[in-house]
């Protein structure tokens, strides 16, 4: 949070001439520089509106970069916004910035211009003309923003040394007249090593230091001395003061020197108290009586203390006292301040919505008693006794780390891992220990009755499974269940079998037979079968022997015809292939015939390198690499 | 007292070291720095081991122990159990389980009298927490997180809990373990409070990120340097909630 107010990131500004050295000399660096004027015309043109577009470029990356750094008054916290209106008057800031801004428009206006006379340019000595003089406007405009510049710079400087007040956090604000000890506090209370000098005006600026009291971190901002006159009248360095008190929620101390010492008298004091009073509103405030090492409350006369009354008597208000000097009450001050701010942040916190998500972690839930056993804390009487350890006692006991950076150091040492072994006998430390020993894992045998063990539990489980302790009622279903399985193992062999028969009809090999082969398969008796079941006399057998005769002449024929022709049959299906070229041909001659006849009608196809009839393709006619003539220097624009 | 530490950069130091009132394990790290903070606050009171467990450094959360006993998962090895018992004294068991969810201390959180489980946890292994750790064991989850060793730290003064726990389950849980619990963070915020703090009765080991505010916290909880744990909701709540919203 701390980190988002501060503006020590802010670039920094160059001054005008410096301004247009760094744009020149970056158009010089980062475009091409050689050009000719036997150039073509339109190249001459791009070279030099490259020169002038990245000219607009440049500015506009510089300009920008300014306008974005530097903090825009309305976005940031009111503090600060206030606060750069103290110190560099916010109309002269917004000003600049807005000055800055509009060079950058006309620097863009003057680039598109010129751009678009480049365009007619028609040599490359107009063209160069128009360059240069884009530039030099270009250069004249941001020469006008000198002074822009350099008090943008000013700023920048002034900005980066503000001290980085988070206006949200914890802050103890100190106030009062110049030299009545606020610095002083600052120091007692902080690191913050602010000047004490024993004039006014010591402190001219607001300084920031930190403290930490109760696990919080906290901010204490030494503001410098107020005079008492109306607001107007305020020079620049009070007037940081009143921001910061007009802008932070913070605990107020305002500081009170009762000794007069500060050359101001009580009552200008309470004066001032009571004119500066509207700026603390809804804030605790504390009226701080300093050195009172030299001068007490009590002592002062009835008018003045009826005077230091009038201001604290308000109930808002706590009075302490303190000395710098002697360091008296400066802690019991402090203490009162923090714990006054922090009682109104957690009043203001505990309204808003956001305590609802962390009340669980304000709880504390305490056990509510289920039996009456007592479970007391273990904590060994060695370690109450323990003496702290302390790294600069030269006595202090040898750690793990010294050993090791005796030893050479992480990386080298190894640990003795060993060493804190708790054995019956010291030496047996070191012993070395196999893992494995004939066949067996140590380990294993660790236990020194572990044989003894595994043998009753070998024998327990004997006895649990002559007991029939495994198997539990299993025969009531066992018929029911036997029938099942038997009708599953029936149903999954039928099904095995018929998925067989379907892979064999659908293979090549097992093919089924051909109507033709069926018929030719199918014997005589067959035939009478089939008569003698539609109930007709079949006489036959002279048929038969005539048919037997008949076929015996061509082919023999057995019972195991069927098989014999099938196998005839599928070794005709491996013959090989027959000669096409010569089918359809009554004879050799005629074959000799169509083989003329073929040539005659390749030729022209391969004459004009074609792979047949079908092949279409035209190539390249003309490859350029043959037909092209010698080259000259730059015509190679073909490739 | 309550001390911050580091292993190697990492923040997390519950995940390598595990603290329990009679002994402490330790990863081997790349150097002794992380071993010599406990050293430096525990030496000579409890034995401080140095071990890996299944070769692997993170010893804090694949282990669980108390007083009595250490319960190592499935894949420690031989070797590694023979020199955890070397080096523990004989009134501390051991026992190396056979368990599915073996980070051992992710799914448990136990004190020496009771010990929060994973509702997953195999019967057998709830049973043999119970014998060796002599403890009560109650299959419970924080925050609705059942790894509860993740995100809880107990010791027998107190507990931290998960920074979600609703107060109901603080309260159930509390009345269940008999300490008080706080519901908080450490190492800046972390809700990993297994793994960025480790716990005895009498000291507390945080990762170095923890804020003086947790730090505070844990000390009042824990009952260290004499505090109480009625601090939390007493002198420190303006503080909690201040620095929380």
């Amino acid at each position: 949070m701390a980190s988002y107010y501060n503006f020590k990131k802010v670039q920094v500004v160059p001054n005008g001439t410096e301004f247009i050295d760094i744009v020149l000399s970056k158009i010089n660096r980062k475009t091409p520089t050689v050009i000719h004027p036997n150039y073509q015309i339109t190249r001459i043109r791009s070279f030099y509106m490259r020169k002038v577009k990245f000219a607009q470029d440049c500015f506009d990356e510089k300009l920008g970069q300014i306008l974005s750094d530097f903090p825009k008054l309305d976005e940031i916290h009111p503090f600060y916004a206030d606060l750069m209106n103290v110190l560099y008057d916010k109309d002269h800031y917004k000003l600049a910035l807005a000055q800055i801004n509009t060079a950058k428009h006309l620097i863009d206006n003057v680039a598109k211009d010129y751009a678009r006379l480049l365009k007619f340019g028609d040599s490359l000595f107009r063209c160069k003309q128009l360059k240069k003089a884009a530039l030099g406007r270009m250069a004249t405009i941001m020469k006008r923003q000198k002074d822009s510049l350099a008090y943008l710079e000013q700023v920048r400087q002034h900005l980066a040394r503000l001290p980085s007040i988070d206006p949200n956090t914890r802050t103890l604000i100190v106030c009062g007249y110049p030299n009545v000890g606020k610095s002083s506090f600052m120091n007692k209370v902080t690191r913050a090593d602010v000047e004490v000098q024993p004039y006014a005006f010591t402190t001219k600026s607001l300084f920031v230091g930190h403290m930490d009291y109760k696990y919080l971190r906290w901010q204490v901002i030494d503001t410098p001395g107020i005079l008492d006159h109306p607001l107007e009248q305020r020079n620049t360095i009070e007037m940081q003061s009143v921001t910061a008190l007009a802008h932070l929620r913070a605990c107020v101390m305002f500081f009170i020197d009762v000794s007069e010492q500060c050359g101001y008298s009580i009552k200008e004091q309470v004066g001032l108290y009571n004119s500066i009073k509207p700026l603390f509103a809804n804030k605790p405030v504390m009226v701080v009586v300093n050195k009172i090492d030299i001068k007490k409350p009590e002592d002062l006369d009835p008018e003045q203390q009826e005077l230091l009354n009038s201001i604290t008597n308000d109930e808002e208000v706590t009075l302490a006292l303190t000395s710098c000097y002697t360091d008296e009450g400066v802690m019991d001050v402090r203490n009162l301040a923090c714990d006054k701010l922090l009682a109104s942040r957690v009043e203001q916190k505990l309204k808003g919505t956001k305590i609802q998500s962390v009340i669980n972690k304000l709880h504390l839930a305490q056990p509510v008693a289920r039996d009456d056993k007592e479970r007391p804390a273990f904590i060994p009487p060695a370690a109450l006794n323990k003496i702290k350890y302390d790294p600069k006692d030269p006595n202090r006991p040898k750690l793990a780390k010294d050993i090791e950076e005796e030893n050479g150091g992480a990386g080298v040492y190894n640990v003795d891992l060993k060493h804190n072994y708790m054995l019956a006998k010291d030496e047996w430390k070191y012993d070395v220990i196999p893992e494995i020993m004939d066949g067996k894992n140590i380990a294993d045998f660790i236990d020194p009755d572990i044989e003894a063990k595994l043998e009753a539990l070998e024998l327990e489980e004997e006895r649990l499974i002559a007991e029939g302790f495994y198997n539990e009622d299993d025969e009531m279903e066992d018929e029911e269940v036997e029938a099942i399985n038997e009708a599953a193992a029936k149903l999954k062999d039928k099904k095995s079998i018929l998925v067989q028969q379907h892979r064999l009809k659908k293979t090549k090999n097992g093919k089924g037979l051909t109507y033709k082969d069926k018929a030719r398969s199918s014997r005589l008796d067959d035939f009478e079968q089939v008569l003698e079941s539609k109930g007709k006399e079949a006489s036959l057998h002279n048929l038969r022997d005539k048919s037997q005769a008949r076929v015996g002449k061509k082919r023999s024929r057995s019972e195991v015809s069927v098989s014999k022709d099938r196998s005839k049959s599928l070794a005709g299906r491996d013959d090989v292939p027959r000669d096409r070229s010569v089918m359809g041909l009554r004879n050799v001659k005629q074959k000799i015939e169509a083989d003329k006849l073929k040539n005659n009608y390749q030729k022209l196809p391969n004459l004009m390198a074609k792979r047949g009839e079908s092949d279409r393709a035209i190539q390249t006619k003309m490859p350029k690499h043959l037909f092209a003539g010698k080259r000259k220097m730059g015509s190679a624009n073909h490739r | 007292m309550a001390v911050r530490a580091q292993f190697e950069n990492s923040n997390d130091i519950g995940v390598f070291a595990k603290l329990t009132n009679s002994y402490g394990l330790v990863a081997i790290g790349g150097s002794e720095n992380f071993y010599s903070v406990f050293e430096s606050e525990l030496g000579d009171v409890i034995p401080l081991i140095h071990t890996t467990i299944g070769g692997t450094r993170i010893v804090g959360r694949l282990t669980a122990g108390n007083r009595h006993g250490l319960l190592v998962p499935n894949s420690t090895t031989d070797q590694e159990l023979q020199h955890i018992r070397n080096a523990l004294p004989d009134s501390v068991a051991i026992q190396r389980i056979e368990e599915r969810l073996s980070a051992l201390g992710n799914v448990i959180a136990c004190n020496d009298y009771a010990a929060l489980i994973h509702p997953d946890v195999d019967r057998e292994t709830e049973e043999i927490i119970a014998d060796t750790l002599k403890v009560e064991v109650f299959r419970e989850t924080v925050a609705g997180n059942v790894l509860v060793g993740s995100f809880c730290a107990l010791s027998n003064q107190g507990g931290l809990v998960h920074p979600r726990t609703s107060v109901q389950d603080q309260d159930e849980l509390s009345s269940l373990l008999q300490i008080p619990l706080v519901a908080g963070t450490v190492n800046r915020g972390s809700d990993l409070i297994g793994g960025g703090l480790v716990v005895n009765d009498w000291t507390a080991f945080a990762g170095n990120d923890t804020t003086s505010t947790e730090l505070s916290v844990i000390e009042s909880i824990f009952k260290l340097q004499d505090r109480k744990p009625t601090y939390v909701v007493n002198e420190f709540r303006d503080s909690l909630i201040d620095s929380m919203t």
